[in-house]
């Protein structure tokens, strides 16, 4: 069985997101929902970004998905190496971050669906990561860290009913 | 004591080292893995005190690298790191020999419990 029917909430997604943030980045507070921004893979240099995504296979199947803006993926990256503001965040470390990023918010939703099931190693790009076209957004986070976006995607299988 | 500990991100190997020491784990010698049979190498070469991995890595898979040690007779403390915290996985960890499962994100307090236990 592949559907939708077993579905995250958005605060569920928020509770995840909110846990790293705490953990990692201190103004936890400064995370807050925001306007949906307009994330392209054809972006220019005005909206640089990070994407990660992990997929889960299995008795539910989908794909979780995180956007970074540079300013919230660099947050993210001080807080979880532990820099200070001063630091220059090294781009091969920030990818690191953005797949663990992904990883984990990925890996709790995965707890939330039923097993079995499967999670992949994260995958990571410079870009917007585009979902594979059978999969529908289940539940979208638009959320900004000091105006700089942050966005985390369920995506997942239709139901065989829809 | 040494601690083997396995993660494919060197960020989060940073993380739980710096995780341990707030936890009040300091001074202990950390031997640092990329994947699950880089940490079966080392457990074989170093005899660590404890083994903390992540589940899912490249090359082999942190749940492959306990049944490899079990099955090589090897009785080395074991727990788990990962995103992965459901009840179907921490029985999957209990069934094949783990002392303990910490989910991420975790806190100091989630180490000192899961070591509590254990002679470290």
């Amino acid at each position: 069985m592949t559907t939708t029917e077993f579905a995250t909430t958005p605060e569920d997604l928020q509770m995840f997101v909110s846990e790293v943030w705490a953990n990692h980045v201190a103004q936890v507070d400064e995370l807050v929902p925001a306007p949906p921004h307009t994330w392209t893979a054809t972006a220019g240099p005005a909206v640089p970004c990070w994407s990660g995504a992990v997929s889960v296979t299995g008795r539910w199947q989908g794909m979780i998905a995180v956007d970074l803006a540079g300013g919230s993926a660099e947050a993210l990256a001080r807080g979880m190496l532990a820099l200070d503001e001063t630091e220059e965040v090294d781009p091969v470390e920030l990818s690191d971050v953005v797949g663990e990023f992904a990883n984990i918010v990925g890996g709790n939703v995965k707890s939330l669906m039923p097993g079995p099931s499967t999670l992949s190693l994260p995958l990571v790009a410079h870009n917007v990561l585009e979902p594979p076209s059978g999969l529908h957004p289940q539940v979208t986070l638009d959320l900004a860290w000091r105006d700089a976006p942050v966005r985390v995607r369920v995506l997942a299988l239709p139901s065989p009913t829809q | 004591m040494k601690i083997v500990l396995a993660d494919d991100s060197r960020v989060m190997r940073q993380i739980v080292i710096r995780t341990l020491r707030q936890a009040g784990f300091t001074g202990h010698e950390i031997l640092e893995a990329e994947n699950g049979r880089e940490a079966v190498e080392l457990v074989q070469r170093e005899a660590p005190d404890l083994v903390l991995s992540d589940w899912n890595m490249p090359e082999m898979n942190g749940i492959d690298a306990l049944n490899a040690l079990r099955n090589s007779g090897s009785n080395v403390p074991f727990g788990f790191v990962t995103s992965e915290g459901s009840d179907e996985m921490r029985q999957r960890a209990t069934l094949a020999g783990a002392a303990f499962l910490i989910a991420k994100p975790f806190t100091p307090e989630a180490f000192q419990e899961a070591l509590s236990g254990l002679a470290v």
